[in-house]
């Protein structure tokens, strides 16, 4: 017993400290923390090797939930945040956390329902009339609507959305849950919800499309896109080298201006899945190669096909 | 002549139930002493306590003079001078041979002379053959035999026997009563203290007998008076064998 | 995303790295333990093996978060840098083999037969030679404590996504894998990852019968 304490012992401390050697000798390392959405977007599969090659180094993704995202970043267990949670992001960098935040690309949320759209948010004139029909509807009777209810983005942006209508954080959370569902889970998770009751949520593009493609939510379409309100900014933080003098703050800073660059923006754009671009590159000062049109173009083109797809409904 | 066992004043309580109520006794060194009396007389505690295996919950033990604490140091050389063997055959789940060494080792024999000593144990007992087999697989009369030679390895000067026999044929309690008279003979300093319940086993083997009765000692005599002219009417009692148990 | 073969195996083997350095460093220090706590009495005895018991039901996610809070830069231990590795990992899950580990040996030597432990010591054994001869003879079950040690963790996620990340090619383990193909609707793929957990399973509980089955001599 005593042997077998020992070797455990040994082989836990040998192994802890080769780990630490070895990470000497490793090329550099960057630990990046980022959303669920962003990692499962493929994104990043697709633009780091590119990084990681131009700069001998090695990127860590660590994908969690957007408030995680961003306790990591104040705790310093991580050297950069890539996120979309503007309000949370600015409150990160006025306390200290972060700094040089940069804009990097947006996408949009869109408010998906029923195939049918029964109570016609389609013909909305913005996302504030979307979300009064839901909410009259949904008071009434005859609607559903499935909220993250979480420290995500795309929750902080419903809210937004709710405070247009002047109802406030508290005044949403107090909303009967006879049709307003506080589900506290990953936007998957919720399309798959919604999908079963046949329900309205707000929801990413990114998700939404890699639901849609695996032929995994038959029964919702997209019914509202492209109020500018809708916006999902991304930005990328790097974490504050002053406070967290461990991070690698060199490699953090060169993956910030990577991303902003011409190339790195290029780069973004040029990511593609389910036959079209999830992400549109707007770094300050960026000026896209080719005309790209604002994404409800896109979205126009989407929502064409998109009931092709569907048969039978 | 040294007493080699002397108990004074002892008793043992368990939560309410008086095991033993302030016995007294000695056993010479050299004699072989034998208990009787029913069940839950206490006969089975008292020899745990000679053995140092449970503490009394008052009076005080003295082996050859010495008085004894419990545990610590002291205790463990004394217990290993002690040797016990109890009546249900208790073997460690190892090989017949390992069995037999196991007090050896624990006392940091040198392996090679234990193994002789083991080896030559095993012949005289009969077992040589399936030494490496795993104990389970010897037949109770075998096991109990392993058991006595086991505890008696180490050469102890005080042996210590509850009902060794007790659940043992006819065949094998003559062979384990011919093993502890051989033990006995080497050494005329060794000393016998044998529980038992039956009457005729007492007769057979002890110098001198005591009866237990209800957690007190009731009589102790030499052979022939405890067997033909018992003082009390429950040692008369348990001689004829009236005694309900 | 696990995709190729060599991701697969990757995976695996950090799975069963993990989960096995975890289940031997929780059972060597677990068995002693139980051991002492089964076959030594002292005060509080009682209270301590309820306490043991009670901690079966561990959440794997808490043990995760304390050992975030220890390990994070932000925390007492954080200028290790741990977080994020494979040992941060194997930390958070010896925590919750241990209790199981220490509570089954617990049970296993008190049920050794007092008989047993009374020819122990009468044969001349010191307390600490007791201890180890009982501890022998309860062999089946203390081999039983470390499978379940091991069941526990080689299926755990909620630790080790927590402190280990998920990171591709560093602390993604099965599990982990599993809740990443399940977020995305991965489901059937999810379920072939399952499977190939089970199968390690399957070979390291086949290992440890034939240990506990061995014939003592």
């Amino acid at each position: 017993m005593m042997v077998a304490a020992v070797i455990a012992a040994a082989l836990i401390v040998g192994g802890t400290v080769g780990y630490l050697l070895l990470k000497e000798d490793e090329p550099q390392t960057l630990k990046l923390a980022t959303t669920t959405s962003t990692y499962d977007s493929g994104l990043l599969d697709y633009i780091l090797p590119v990084f990681e090659e131009e700069h001998d180094c090695t990127v860590d993704v660590i994908a969690v939930g957007s408030g995680a995202a961003i306790t990591l970043g104040q705790n310093g267990d991580v050297d950069v945040l890539l996120v979309h949670s503007p309000a949370a992001e600015i409150t990160f960098v006025e306390a200290g956390y972060g700094e040089s935040r940069s804009l990097v690309m947006y996408n949009n949320f869109v408010i998906v329902g029923p195939t049918e759209d029964p109570i016609d948010t389609m013909s909305s004139a913005n996302a504030s009339q979307a979300f009064q029909k839901i909410y009259d509807n949904g008071t009434a009777g005859n609607a559903t609507f499935i909220s993250r209810a979480d420290a995500s983005g795309t929750y902080t942006k419903e809210l937004s959305i709710w405070a247009t209508l002047g109802y406030n954080k508290t005044e949403v959370m107090a909303f009967p849950d006879s049709w307003y569902i506080q589900s506290g889970q990953g936007m998957g998770a919720v399309l798959d919800m919604a999908e079963e009751m046949d329900a309205y949520t707000l929801s990413d593009d990114a998700t939404y499309y890699q639901r849609v493609s695996e032929d995994l939510i038959p029964n919702l379409n997209m019914t509202y896109s492209g109020d500018s309100a809708l916006f999902n900014q991304y930005s990328v933080i790097p974490v504050n080298a002053t406070m967290w003098t461990h991070v690698n703050h060199t490699l953090a800073m060169e993956f910030k201006n990577w991303l902003v660059s011409d190339d790195g923006q290029d780069l973004i754009a040029s990511y593609e899945r389910y036959d079209m671009q999830l992400f549109f590159p707007n770094a300050e000062g960026y000026v896209p190669s080719t005309e790209s049109l604002p994404s409800i173009q896109t979205f126009g083109a989407v929502c064409a096909t998109v009931p092709a797809v569907r048969t039978g409904r | 002549m040294t007493d080699a066992i002397s108990l004074k004043g002892v008793s043992k309580r368990y939560k309410d139930v008086d095991a033993l109520k302030k016995v007294s006794l000695t056993v010479t060194e050299g004699e072989v002493f034998g208990i009787v009396g029913p069940s839950g007389a206490g006969k089975s505690t008292m020899l745990r306590i000679m053995d140092l295996i449970e503490p009394p919950t008052e009076g005080e033990l003295f082996i050859r003079g010495e008085r004894m604490a419990f545990s610590g140091r002291k205790a463990d050389l004394a217990r290993r001078a002690i040797g016990m063997v109890l009546q249900k055959p208790v073997v460690l789940n190892r090989s017949v041979a390992n069995n037999l060494a196991y007090a050896l080792m624990i006392r940091g024999w040198d392996e090679e002379k234990a193994a002789e000593k083991v080896y030559a144990e095993l012949k005289r007992l009969g077992l040589h053959g399936r030494r490496r087999k795993n104990a389970r697989i010897l037949s109770g009369g075998e096991m109990q035999r392993l058991c006595f030679a086991r505890a008696t390895i180490h050469d102890p000067g005080i042996l210590l026997l509850d009902e060794f026999a007790a659940n043992l044929d006819p065949a094998n309690v003559a062979l384990l009563e011919e093993q502890v008279k051989d033990y006995m003979a080497q050494d005329r300093a060794r000393t016998a203290v044998i529980v038992t319940h039956n009457m005729f086993q007492a007769r057979r083997m002890c110098d001198r007998v005591a009866l237990m009765w209800d957690g007190e000692m009731v009589e102790v005599a030499g052979r022939t008076d405890f067997f033909e002219s018992p003082k009390d009417q429950r040692t008369a009692a348990f001689v004829k064998g009236e005694s309900v148990y | 995303m696990v995709g190729t073969a060599s991701e697969l195996l990757e995976v695996t083997i950090l799975s069963i790295y993990v989960s096995g350095m975890a289940t031997i460093l929780g059972s060597a220090i677990g068995i002693p333990l139980g051991a002492l706590i089964g076959l030594k009495e002292f005060g509080g005895k009682g209270a301590v093996k309820t306490i043991t018991y009670t901690l079966y039901g561990f959440p794997p996610v808490l043990s995760g978060l304390f050992i975030y809070y220890i390990f994070s830069r932000a925390g007492p231990l954080g200028e290790f840098g741990i977080l994020f590795t494979p040992t941060a990992m194997i930390l958070a899950e010896t925590l919750l083999v241990i209790p199981l580990v220490t509570g089954i040996t617990i049970t296993s030597v008190v049920e050794v037969d007092k008989a047993i432990k009374d020819t122990v010591k009468a044969l001349g054994a010191t307390p600490k030679q007791s201890v180890l001869t009982v501890m022998r003879e309860a062999w089946v079950g203390l081999v039983m404590a470390c499978m379940v040690g091991f069941g526990r963790v080689i299926a755990e996620v909620g630790a080790a996504y927590l402190v280990g990340g998920n990171i591709d090619g560093k602390t993604r383990v099965l599990t982990t894998a599993i809740m990443l193909e399940t977020r995305m609707g991965h489901f059937e793929w999810a379920m072939a990852l399952g499977a190939v957990l089970l199968t390690v399973a399957l070979v390291v509980f086949f290992f440890l019968r034939m240990l506990q089955e061995k014939e003592m001599l």
